[in-house]
């Protein structure tokens, strides 16, 4: 198998206007050693519906880390298309950056800037992005200090909204996991994303902290943000998932809507997942 | 002679016929400028190194520097200051035209040998921290290099100071060998005046005593620096 993918892929496959990524094919190998790869995806399928909420579940192990990853290149996939705004981000040709600025991730272990503030936290990512747009450090000291504002005023109502702007001015190694957790979620909302990553958002954190994680990416669902979750809290899953994916063995072996999966589960190997867990 | 004459002897050369302003505005100035001017050049060489060592090698670009890096690391660790120092002036300049004059020429090397050292010890600095971090800004949307000079490096340089130290401890004592190639410097100024009398035992006492006056003082210098850069963490 090749390792890397190259321009030559499909074309845009004529997407529908509620698709928001079609992903065809995904494999993911990781080689170990010289000779051997270890393929941690194998032809993957999927498609991703604006507002849709997906809950991916599974044993560890069964690639759904990977999927996710592989959704921002933070994989680089080494099979198959992701679709996304008319590109293909499995093409390595293709400028990532731009991408992943409307693609929001959080991760299990929060990954907050630990030189910066929380408000610096927020504000970077956006501040840069569209600094460079207008022109870097050629840009007029005006709308350099207009983009600063703007990003400053967005980053403090996320921190009002989620009650710490208070905080805005501590720095990481101050603030509880469930606070670095919300402030990892808003720091991803700031770029305003057409779709939100979490991969597993809750699982590096003290039972008790769970919970305000938790109602916060509630509250995303219902305001219509698409997300993909890959997650242990089954719960939750069945709570707030349209869809729920079932990954093992690096292939989607089941996916239905929650009351479908959690309450009649098809698939031997699900249900014993399912057995083992609820 | 008695210590006590030889150290009366050496104090009129020092301080009463002025040999001191001699060993200030020259000997230590000297030793002070190729040290310290040789970690900033070592710092951004050293610097520029370990983002090539650590970037993706999808490309043949990344791999090809990473060559050239490589060479140039190994031969700046794999040979002595001292033969670097006497090759560039005695060899290499004069060959392509160049004179730099003999400080010059010591800042330069001095330079491109801790530039080496600090290659290495970024490289190790940046590695030490969390990967998580890089992803996180390439999630945002920022590219490789925004995210290694805006949160990486920052980083990487709070954990790397007390080696940083160390370097430039190492340094400012290894400039001691650059009357090699004709500097001034702090052990050139003492010797000369040991040579008035053939008496070097002061001399060289007053020399060791202002390098640990150096040296505290840049100890001293990095403990501050660390105690600022340290203020994000838990207090």
């Amino acid at each position: 198998m090749s390792s890397m993918k190259t321009a030559q892929s499909n074309p845009t496959p004529a997407m529908n206007n509620d698709e928001l990524i079609v992903i065809r094919g995904l494999c993911k190998s990781f080689p170990i050693g010289k000779k051997k790869t270890l393929n941690v995806l194998n032809n993957v399928d999927c498609v991703i519906h604006k507002n849709e909420k997906i809950a991916v579940i599974g044993p560890s192990g069964s690639g759904k880390s990977t999927f996710l990853r592989c959704l921002n290149c933070m994989e680089d996939p080494t099979g198959g298309s992701i679709f996304f705004n008319g590109e293909d981000l499995a093409d390595m040709k293709v400028d990532i950056n731009k991408h992943r600025e409307h693609i929001g991730m959080v991760f299990q272990q929060f990954n907050l800037f630990n030189n910066k503030t929380v408000l610096q936290n927020i504000m970077l990512a956006p501040v840069y992005l569209k600094t460079k747009k207008a022109g870097g450090i050629f840009a007029k000291p005006a709308v350099k200090k207009q983009i600063k504002d703007e990003a400053r005023e967005t980053a403090m109502n996320l921190l009002r909204r989620i009650g710490l702007e208070e905080k805005a001015n501590a720095y990481p190694s101050t603030l509880s996991g469930g606070q670095k957790q919300r402030i990892a979620i808003v720091r991803a909302l700031a770029m305003n994303p057409e779709v939100m990553l979490f991969d597993e958002p809750t699982s590096a954190l003290d039972p008790e902290m769970v919970g305000e994680v938790l109602d916060l990416i509630r509250e995303l669902a219902d305001e219509g943000m698409t997300m993909v979750i890959v997650t242990h809290e089954m719960g939750f899953a069945r709570e707030v998932a349209d869809r729920v994916l079932f990954m093992d063995g690096g292939k989607i072996t089941e996916e239905a809507p929650p009351a479908e999966l959690f309450g009649n589960p098809q698939n031997p190997r699900t249900k014993e997942f399912l057995s083992k867990v609820l | 002679m008695n210590f006590v004459d030889e150290w009366s002897a050496f104090w009129r050369l020092f301080y009463t016929n002025g040999g001191y302003k001699r060993v200030f505005s020259e000997g230590l100035k000297n030793t002070v400028v190729i040290a310290v001017l040789g970690l900033l050049i070592g710092i951004v060489i050293g610097t520029l190194i370990a983002a090539v060592k650590v970037m993706p090698k999808y490309k043949a670009l990344p791999r090809v520097l990473n060559g050239v890096c490589n060479v140039y690391v190994g031969f700046f660790r794999g040979t002595p200051i001292v033969v670097q120092l006497l090759l560039a002036y005695y060899v290499l300049f004069p060959l392509m035209g160049i004179s730099l004059g003999s400080l010059n020429t010591c800042i330069l090397i001095f330079g491109l040998n801790s530039g080496a050292y600090v290659s290495e010890i970024m490289r190790a600095g940046i590695q030490s921290v969390d990967a998580g971090q890089m992803e996180a800004g390439r999630a945002l949307g920022l590219g490789f290099y925004p995210t290694m000079l805006k949160i990486v490096i920052p980083q990487a340089i709070k954990n790397i100071l007390p080696t940083m130290g160390n370097e430039f401890i190492a340094l400012i004592k290894d400039t001691s060998v650059v009357s090699f190639v004709a500097a001034v410097d702090l052990y050139k100024v003492f010797t000369e005046m040991g040579n008035v009398n053939y008496e070097y035992l002061a001399p060289y006492l007053m020399m060791a005593l202002i390098y640990i006056a150096l040296i505290m003082l840049i100890t001293l210098l990095f403990k501050l620096l660390e105690k600022q850069l340290h203020r994000d963490d838990r207090t």
